[in-house]
């Protein structure tokens, strides 16, 4: 019975740590999708190529990934600053099935680029952390590694929410996302502050990817399978609520977590997606908070 | 106008028929079969994506279902092909039943994220469960005896797609052709006209996957042998929508031309560009959707319009 409850708690806390991650990615995605309406099937390749900066940075220069996710992130906003700028502007305007196709090409392009110029080889990157553990009381075991990235993540999180709801930018955001006309007409650079939120968006994934690497193998698709885990975490948070994209992300984190230890990590994907099916059939509002901007 | 494209069409499709005197090779009638095949998937995708407006992305449900029912019904329950085939339509039917009973009430990208949901928990389910083989997948039987059997699946392939031409045709010109154009142009003004939208994209799906769940079973008799990431994989739910917006989404014969252009294109970068063809084939998804936003055909027929009218 003992031994129940502590595996089970033990499942609990490894989901926070990971969905600390997810939390994120999440917010990136809400970001986007939530406040911006792009939808981004991009949001995957994005933290793909986090990886790889971070990878680069350790591989060539020594750099540990617990720092250099943030000079990945850095690079990553000035990725998405110009793909906003480049290609997004151009479509915004227009349907949802041209944004669609259209970041599904972006996907498609930083995919072919990685593959073509770091192969398909897996890379793993061993730190002194992740082999760390750190023992809490006799029946929990953590990694060091994941502690730490979960207390940065947290901080990170805590940062851009306060950041979206309190400052300046944030304001001007959330004004277009409730009317882009009006917006423009109080002297709000509509352009302008949208290609800053996409890559804040991106910068987002960008953090979450730099920290995962420890955790992943690295090849061109590893970003794939998140991009319908984004959209169910802005989803089940309420659309436009970044903070809502975030608990879900812990949520998912445990979920999976329980998943995995009750019924084999195969099945923890698919109950993320039955979720998310749920979600959307009897509550499309989200789980947490009503339907806002 | 209409009797000469029939007439057009009728030609056409005897010329695909008579290809196999003229190419006798395996491999080009293997591209020719996946051209043909891809036609016949772009125009089912196109009565839901294009002419209802409704942008599925998991489409490979379908397909997938389609692949996998025709060995289940013949290999493990011991029904025969021809009605093992009739099972396949029936199982894509219940699927998009099930699948446009909830994805349906949802608009704009939450249909689209809903039909992805749909595809891959399906893919993940067949990928873990015992009687499709998991991981390891199924054999497919053989639609068509050993000889020679590319040039009859090849022929399959162009009786399909000539089939979906065809109904695309008729239902175009049909009243319920016009509700589904209603309701992609205006849900709920064409529900004020007393169009039932929910019922009409819900027929236009059943229609849809029914011909793609064909697509699917053809598809796994060739190869011979399926697993859950070759035929329900993402990228079967986004390359029939793909060319039919290259072609021109919402008309008759874009489906047609996407699907030649961009099986050729997949050919041919494999072969000339190796690694380089998926970064090609991005770029080239990207200047589609910049440059040519209403796909090679419509943009051909609005510009042919425009010079009439001048």
């Amino acid at each position: 019975m003992a031994s129940l409850f502590w595996s089970a708690l033990q499942a609990v806390i490894d989901g926070l740590l990971t969905g600390s991650l997810y939390s994120l990615i999440g917010m990136g995605m809400a970001l986007i999708f939530g406040v911006m309406r792009i939808v981004n099937f991009a949001h995957g390749a994005f933290m793909m190529l986090s990886m790889y900066v971070t990878y680069l940075l350790f591989d060539r220069l020594g750099v540990t990934p617990y720092l250099g996710f943030l000079a990945a992130a850095a690079v990553l906003f000035v990725i998405g600053f110009a793909t906003y700028h480049g290609l997004l502007r151009w479509v915004n305007e227009r349907s949802e099935f041209m944004i669609i196709l259209i970041t599904l090409g972006i996907a498609q392009m930083f995919i072919g680029g990685a593959q073509l110029t770091f192969s398909g080889d897996f890379h793993k990157v061993n730190t002194p952390l992740s082999g760390a553990l750190v023992h809490l009381g006799s029946h929990i075991t953590l990694n060091g590694g994941d502690v730490l990235s979960f207390v940065i993540s947290v901080a990170l999180a805590i940062g851009m929410f306060l950041f979206v709801m309190k400052s300046r930018f944030g304001r001007a955001l959330r004004a277009i996302a409730q009317n882009r006309y009006a917006a423009s007409l109080i002297g709000i650079n509509v352009q302008r502050t949208q290609a800053v939120a996409f890559g804040l968006g991106v910068a987002a994934v960008g953090l979450a990817g730099g920290l995962f690497l420890p955790a992943f193998y690295l090849y061109p698709e590893v970003g794939s399978g998140f991009n319908l885990k984004s959209f169910v975490m802005v989803v089940l948070g309420g659309m436009g609520s970044i903070e809502g994209a975030a608990i879900a992300g812990l949520v998912l984190g445990v979920v999976e977590s329980l998943t995995s230890l009750y019924w084999g990590n195969q099945w923890a994907v698919v109950v993320d997606f039955v979720i998310f099916l749920l979600v959307l059939s009897l509550r499309p509002a989200g789980l947490f908070g009503s339907q806002r901007v | 106008m209409t009797q000469r494209r029939a007439i057009l069409a009728a030609v056409g499709f005897a010329l695909c028929l008579l290809v196999p005197l003229v190419v006798q090779q395996d491999y080009q009638l293997n591209v020719l079969f996946r051209i043909a095949l891809f036609s016949a998937l772009g125009m089912a995708w196109n009565l839901v994506g294009g002419y209802a407006g409704q942008l599925s992305l998991g489409h490979a449900a379908f397909f997938g279902i389609g692949a996998y029912a025709l060995p289940l019904f013949h290999d493990k329950l011991g029904v025969p092909i021809p009605l093992a085939l009739v099972l396949v339509i029936v199982a894509a039917v219940a699927a998009a039943y099930v699948i446009g009973r909830v994805s349906f009430r949802l608009r704009g990208p939450y249909f689209a994220l809903a039909t992805i949901a749909f595809a891959e928990v399906l893919r993940l389910s067949v990928k873990n469960l015992e009687v499709t083989g998991g991981d390891v997948g199924l054999q497919v039987p053989a639609l068509f005896g050993s000889i020679s059997p590319t040039r009859w699946f090849y022929l399959a392939a162009v009786v399909l797609a000539a089939a979906a031409l065809a109904a695309t045709a008729w239902i175009v010109r049909s009243r319920f052709g016009y509700q589904l154009q209603a309701v992609r142009e205006d849900e709920d003004t064409a529900r004020a006209c007393g169009i039932d939208p929910a019922r009409t994209k819900l027929n236009a799906l059943i229609i849809s996957a029914a011909f793609t769940a064909l697509g699917g079973a053809l598809y796994a008799s060739q190869y011979f042998f399926i697993v859950p990431d070759s035929v329900l994989a993402i990228d079967l739910s986004e390359r029939p929508a793909i060319s039919a917006m290259l072609g021109g989404a919402g008309t008759m014969t874009g489906p047609i031309v996407g699907a030649i252009l961009i099986e050729t294109a997949l050919e041919l970068f494999k072969n000339v560009f190796h690694e380089a063809f998926q970064l090609i084939f991005g770029v080239l998804l990207v200047l589609v959707v910049l440059f040519l936003p209403e796909g090679i055909v419509g943009t051909l027929a609005s510009w042919w319009r425009r010079k009439r009218a001048s």
